[in-house]
């Protein structure tokens, strides 16, 4: 029990940490959102009600404080009849997108998850299977090839992927559509029908890390003596490897998973703008270039939250996979 | 200005000079305006929001599609662009010499729920932009209005008593002092009709009462809006839309890049698509090298001014200035912003299709490479023979190595420039709000927010516009310029209005604050069933409210 809350109370202070210096940074940056706001032609005047009506004009500390208690009070901007409500948990406000930053969240994250998820399970899948045909296949021309493809698709960009990939198969031979997201709940096939582009860009590009994460692990442990044993007792081939080999190899691989998937769920700002995908991660790239600083904050601390808790995720399996890591939990502040 | 869109404008073209037969701006006499079929517009864009007080958009735009104004633009091809009635039934009456103006209703006006369009929807229309909880619209009007400066809209309870209605088809408007382009002013998104009763200050952008031929009838956040017909809306009360298709979907959040891919490709719905954006050079290269494509790009006559600031108050003896003149090679400026697509050299401030334009150069050189001999005589003059300054410019699309080919340009005449560069938001707040006034010279673009030279020039060069968030990037301050920007705003008649503006032109560029560098233009791409799609004198956007699908 004391585990498990100085577990949470280490994410939460991770947590706190990340909102305050990604505060800092951007209302300290010379990027004014109010100036962004004022509307054209700008006086001093409106600048300054801007400012007011958005709660810049508060001291920093001021600010941060008000952001912290507006996740659990909620926050209401302005005091006449149009003042603009936030309800909690209320992560700020986008003013130019007129909607609650927690809100435009749980918009764009199905979709961001939708991607996320569909891709990691792909890449996990290809990546241990081209990492264990490579192992077991070491130094056949099989194992190079793949080893060459791999590095080849851990360099490549993921923009140019997709743009190479809806070339090929959206606009010459079209065989998948070009653009957009249908929601699962509208219809699974059309889901899947437009994500699978995007799914195996990233897969593409990811599996190639855990093909090469998987193989290097995978021939360190055949080269143990426990395996050696194992063979000596005439266990077969195919049982020495999964039972000996790979769920060695797991726990490195879980490691990498848990935060490429939790890192990925806060948003693929380049998949989803070359898929024109409305995500995460192309609401943070637009907040980017309009300084919508209460999404750009909001989002930091959603994609934060997911790596933190993947991160507490991952610790988690490890103490199912490898039962020596239960009593000698390494949590970030235990 | 439209300082997101010259961003834009400058990432739009990169090709060299030779054999671009960019397309003429003014097509064929547009065909029949056909009915029908479903019109889908691609755009970068992640958010459609058509609150009229927080829009900056064109007249000619999404918003123009749903919601009518006082007055509106006609943009036709090869014409210059004209004011038009619009629900008003003519373009604003002043008895008194432009202080007062006065603007009545159509008949037969309703919104969807049959109730009569009123001049006090207008007003509360107007009121409501003044609220700050509605910031960031176009908001001429805001300081033109007699007692706007402290009025901070209705959500108070408070109207503005300048705006006068005395019956349901009657608005009058009392301005501080008199303003001749006020008719321009009432077609801006402030002064469409809302029904206060309809009113939802937080969310009214994402369904407005429409006034216009469409209404938004579904929205998915930053992904798609649909616009479909708007049966209150007739057509004989509209001498501008055609409202064309029955149906036009915005499709969000486009990647350019795939888009103009889309478009190119041409098929299925996209036969019936347009781009909203800039077409990025490598597929501007590619459309203008494939002859079934090339007849489907369109590209715009120039329009908005990309020049060089010079920081008055820095680079205080005007030879020096003069020298930066001679010394600016629009040449190479001009390749570096994409050759013949990308503009043609500039030497004025009011920029072409604006009415009353006056073509002449204070600083002739044979070549636009600049005079190089001519700038070191003037430094020699100056006593400044090896100056060193800063130029601050932008990080993103071309603004670089614009700067750069600026740069080569005037170490040619012994000038060192120091590039600086900041990401846009950085850069627009270190300009706009003159609190660190540390550059010589910076880079931008401006096209102004109305076809008026007042547009061109007062908010550039108005010394009321240093710092706080005004334009005047300069820090110019001349007394006498802002004498005749003050003689030409208020002039009502149009010819002698733009005389004046003609004179202040001439007059800045004397003690050149500025050096115009081009006049840029812009290349959209369109489907091979999308019909009138055309760009006018002015702006550098196509016109929205004309695009019909073939049928």
């Amino acid at each position: 029990m004391t585990r498990v809350s100085k577990r949470l109370g280490g994410m939460i202070l991770v947590l706190l940490i990340v909102s305050f210096l990604t505060y800092v940074v951007l209302i300290a940056a010379p990027a004014d959102p109010a100036l962004m706001s004022c509307g054209r032609p700008c006086t001093p005047d409106r600048l300054a009600d801007a400012r007011a009506f958005m709660g810049y004009d508060e001291p920093l500390i001021a600010q941060y404080v008000s952001f912290l208690t507006g996740i659990f009070t909620g926050r209401t901007f302005g005091s006449t009849a149009a003042a603009v409500e936030c309800a909690a948990p209320c992560l700020g406000y986008s003013f130019r997108l007129g909607a609650p930053v927690t809100e435009l969240i749980a918009d764009r994250a199905p979709v961001t998850f939708s991607l996320a998820i569909g891709a990691a399970v792909l890449w996990l899948v290809l990546g241990v299977a081209a990492g264990t045909i490579s192992a077991v296949k070491r130094g056949t021309l099989l194992d190079r090839a793949a080893m060459t493809l791999s590095v080849a698709a851990v360099s490549a960009p993921a923009y140019l992927v997709g743009l190479i990939g809806l070339l090929i198969f959206g606009f010459t031979l079209d065989m998948v559509p070009v653009s957009g997201y249908v929601p699962l709940t509208e219809s699974p096939i059309d889901w899947a029908w437009h994500l699978i582009l995007p799914w195996l860009v990233l897969a593409l590009i990811s599996a190639a890390v855990y093909a090469r994460l998987t193989r290097t692990q995978l021939l360190d442990v055949l080269g143990e003596d426990f395996v050696r044993t194992a063979r000596a007792k005439g266990l077969r081939e195919g049982v020495v490897l999964r039972r000996h080999g790979l769920r060695n190899t797991l726990v490195p691989i879980v490691t990498y998973f848990g935060l490429d998937l939790g890192s990925l769920l806060g948003g693929a700002v380049l998949t989803e703008r070359v898929f024109s995908m409305p995500g995460l991660g192309s609401l943070l790239i637009d907040a980017f270039g309009n300084a919508d600083l209460p999404v750009i904050i909001g989002i930091t601390l959603f994609s934060t939250a997911m790596i933190v808790a993947a991160n507490a995720a991952v610790d988690l399996l490890h103490g199912v996979l490898d039962p020596r890591v239960t009593h000698v939990q390494k949590g970030i502040f235990s | 200005m439209r300082a997101r869109h010259a961003v834009a404008a400058a990432a739009t073209v990169i090709l060299g000079l030779t054999g671009c037969n960019a397309n003429p701006t003014a097509p064929a006499e547009p065909s029949g305006f056909a009915k029908g079929g479903t019109l889908r517009i691609l755009s970068s864009s992640t958010e459609f929001s058509l609150d009229p007080a927080k829009s900056q958009s064109l007249a000619i735009t999404s918003s123009g599609l749903v919601l009518r104004r006082l007055t509106t633009w006609d943009i036709s091809p090869g014409k210059p662009p004209a004011v038009v009635p619009d629900l008003a039934t003519d373009t604003g009456r002043t008895t008194d010499g432009g202080k007062t103006w006065t603007f009545t209703l159509k008949d037969g006006l309703t919104f969807p729920d049959g109730s009569p369009i009123t001049t006090r929807d207008i007003k509360y229309g107007v009121e409501r932009s003044f609220a700050p909880e509605l910031g960031g619209g176009l908001g001429y009007h805001k300081t033109l209005l007699d007692g706007g400066e402290a009025y901070k809209g209705p959500y108070t309870g408070a109207s503005l008593a300048s705006i006068v209605t005395p019956d349901d088809k009657t608005i009058t408007f009392t301005l501080k002092t008199a303003y001749g382009d006020w008719p321009w002013i009432v077609s801006m998104p402030a002064f469409s009709p809302v029904p206060k009763a309809s009113d939802d200050p937080a969310n009214y952008g994402k369904n407005p009462v429409p006034s216009g031929p469409y209404r938004i009838t579904s929205y998915t956040a930053g992904a798609e809006a649909v616009l479909e017909r708007n049966p209150a809306w007739k057509q004989e009360t509209d001498q501008v839309r055609t409202a064309g298709p029955d149906k036009i979907i915005f499709q969000l959040g486009q990647d350019t890049t795939v888009a103009a891919q889309r478009l190119v490709a041409d098929s299925g719905d996209d036969k019936g698509a347009f781009g909203a954006n800039f077409v990025p050079p490598a597929q501007l290269a590619q459309a203008q090298s494939n002859p079934s494509v090339k007849d489907r790009i369109v590209t715009s006559s120039p329009g908005a001014l990309a020049y060089l600031v010079i920081n008055t108050r820095r680079v205080t003896d005007v030879r020096v200035r003069q020298a930066l003149a001679y010394a600016s090679d629009k040449r190479a400026y001009l390749v570096a912003s994409g050759g013949e697509l990308g503009g043609s050299p500039a030497s004025t401030l009011i920029t072409p299709g604006i009415p009353g334009r006056v073509a002449y150069d204070l600083y002739p050189t044979t070549d636009p490479a600049g005079d190089v001999a001519k700038a070191k005589e003037l430094l020699t003059a100056a006593g400044q023979t090896a100056p060193k300054l800063t130029l601050l410019t932008r990080s993103d699309g071309q603004w670089s190595s614009q700067a750069q080919a600026l740069q080569q340009g005037f170490a040619r005449a012994g000038i060192t420039v120091e590039i600086r560069t900041e990401e846009y938001e950085s850069w627009f707040e270190h300009v706009t709000s003159g609190e660190r006034d540390d550059y010589d010279l910076t880079l931008t673009s401006w096209q102004p927010d109305f076809p008026s030279a007042n547009g061109n020039i007062a908010p550039l060069f108005a010394s009321t516009e240093i710092g706080g968030g005004g334009f005047n990037l300069s820090r110019y301050s001349a007394p006498e310029v802002d004498q005749l920007i003050a003689a030409a705003t208020a002039e009502v008649d149009p010819a002698r209005s733009g005389a004046l503006w003609a004179q202040a032109d001439k007059r800045i560029l004397q003690d050149v604050p500025v050096v115009p560098l081009i006049y840029t233009r812009n290349s959209f791409l369109r489907g091979s069933s999308v019909e009138n799609f055309y760009i006018g004198e002015y702006p550098t956007y196509p016109n929205y409210l004309k695009a019909s699908l073939k049928q």
